[in-house]
C-alpha cells in the first residue's frame, strides 16, 4: 500500500501561497530605514545648503514611508493572535510606532528621530519574544 | 532594387509566428508537471493543502474563465495554483478603476476570502491583485481533477466566482 501511495504521489508543489512565501519578517529592516531618517536629520542640521536641504527632505519623507511600510507588514503578516498572550501591548507598540514614523516625518528633530529607533527597539524585544529571531534569520557566517 | 524575399503580409506573418509559438509551447508543457501537490491554502474550500491533483498541461491558451491553473508566478518563478476569474480582452473591475486584457493575458485569483486568509494570519493573498495580469507564456497547465485525499476525489469543475 505504502509503494503504491509514492508511486502515484505527486512529485511538484504547488504553492497557492499567501503573501511572503519565504516567512521572512524582521524589524532590521523598519530599524534601517529608521537609522537612515536619523542620519539624515542630523547631516540636515549641519548643512544648510538650500538644495541639499531639499533633497534631503524628500529623500527623508521616502525613507520613512519604508520605515512605515516595513512596520505595517510586520504587524499584519508577521504577528499572529497567539503572540498577543505574550506581547499584550503588541498593538500598541505598532500604533505608537507607526505614529511616531508620521510624526518623524513632520519634524527635523532629532529627539523624535531617535524615539522611533527605540520604538523599534522594543518591537525588536517583542520579535524575539515570539520566536522570530530563530524563526527567521539565517545566521551570519562570521559573528 | 530590393533583393529581400518577398514577406509574407502581416496578418498572415503573424499567424504563422503565433502557430510555431504554439507548437513550441505545447512541446516544452508536455514535459509536465502532471501531477502536482498544493500547499498553502489560498484556495480553500475547493483545494486545501495537501491535494493531490491532475494538471493537463497540453493546453496552449488560457483555459475558460472559471478554470483552475498552474502557472509560475510573475515574481518568484514558483509553480503556482489560482483560478482565473478574467481571460484575455476580459475587463476587470479594480477598486480605482478598470483594466482591459491584453490578449494573452488572464487575471487570475485565489478563492479564499481575503477576511478569512487575514484573520487566519496568513497574510495577503499573493494573486493578480499583487502582481497583475499573467501572460500566457507563464501558464504551466490547468488543474482538472483532485486524486487525493480518497474521500475527496473529484473532478475541478470551472465555476464562477
Amino acid at each position: 500500500m505504502f509503494r503504491v501511495r509514492s508511486f502515484l504521489a505527486p512529485k511538484a508543489t504547488v504553492h497557492a501561497h499567501c503573501d511572503l512565501p519565504c516567512g521572512v519578517y524582521d524589524p532590521e529592516q523598519a530599524r534601517i530605514e529608521a537609522e537612515s531618517v536619523y542620519r539624515i536629520i542630523e547631516k540636515m542640521g549641519a548643512n544648510s545648503d538650500p538644495t541639499f536641504t531639499a533633497r534631503a527632505i524628500g529623500i527623508k519623507e521616502k525613507q520613512a514611508d519604508l520605515a512605515k511600510h516595513h512596520l505595517d507588514v510586520l504587524w499584519h503578516d508577521y504577528f499572529k493572535p497567539e503572540h498577543l498572550e505574550k506581547v499584550p501591548n503588541l498593538h500598541e507598540l505598532f500604533w505608537n510606532a507607526t505614529k511616531q514614523v508620521s510624526k518623524v516625518k513632520a519634524s527635523t528633530d532629532l529627539a523624535e528621530a531617535k524615539k522611533l529607533l527605540d520604538m523599534i527597539d522594543e518591537i525588536d524585544a517583542a520579535w524575539r519574544a515570539t520566536g522570530g529571531n530563530e524563526k527567521t534569520r539565517i545566521q551570519h557566517a562570521t559573528a | 532594387m530590393n533583393a529581400r524575399k518577398p514577406r509574407p503580409a502581416a496578418g498572415l506573418r503573424r499567424l504563422r509566428d503565433r502557430g510555431a509559438t504554439r507548437r513550441a509551447g505545447i512541446i516544452a508543457r508536455a514535459r509536465g508537471p502532471w501531477r502536482v501537490v498544493v500547499s498553502e491554502s489560498s484556495m480553500a474550500p475547493t483545494i486545501l493543502p495537501g491535494d493531490w491533483l491532475l494538471v493537463d498541461p497540453t493546453t496552449a491558451r488560457w483555459p475558460r474563465r472559471g478554470s483552475i491553473v498552474v502557472f509560475r508566478e510573475p515574481d518568484s518563478d514558483l509553480l503556482a495554483i489560482k483560478r482565473l476569474v478574467a481571460g484575455p480582452g476580459d475587463r476587470v473591475e479594480l477598486d480605482d478603476g478598470h483594466l482591459i486584457l491584453g490578449d494573452d493575458e488572464a487575471w487570475l485569483v485565489s478563492d479564499a476570502m481575503t477576511a478569512e486568509l487575514l484573520a487566519a494570519g496568513a497574510g495577503q493573498p499573493v494573486d493578480s491583485r499583487r502582481y497583475g495580469p499573467v501572460p500566457v507564456g507563464a501558464l504551466v497547465g490547468r488543474a482538472w481533477l483532485r486524486y487525493g485525499p480518497m474521500d475527496r476525489i473529484g473532478r475541478l469543475a470551472p465555476a464562477r466566482r
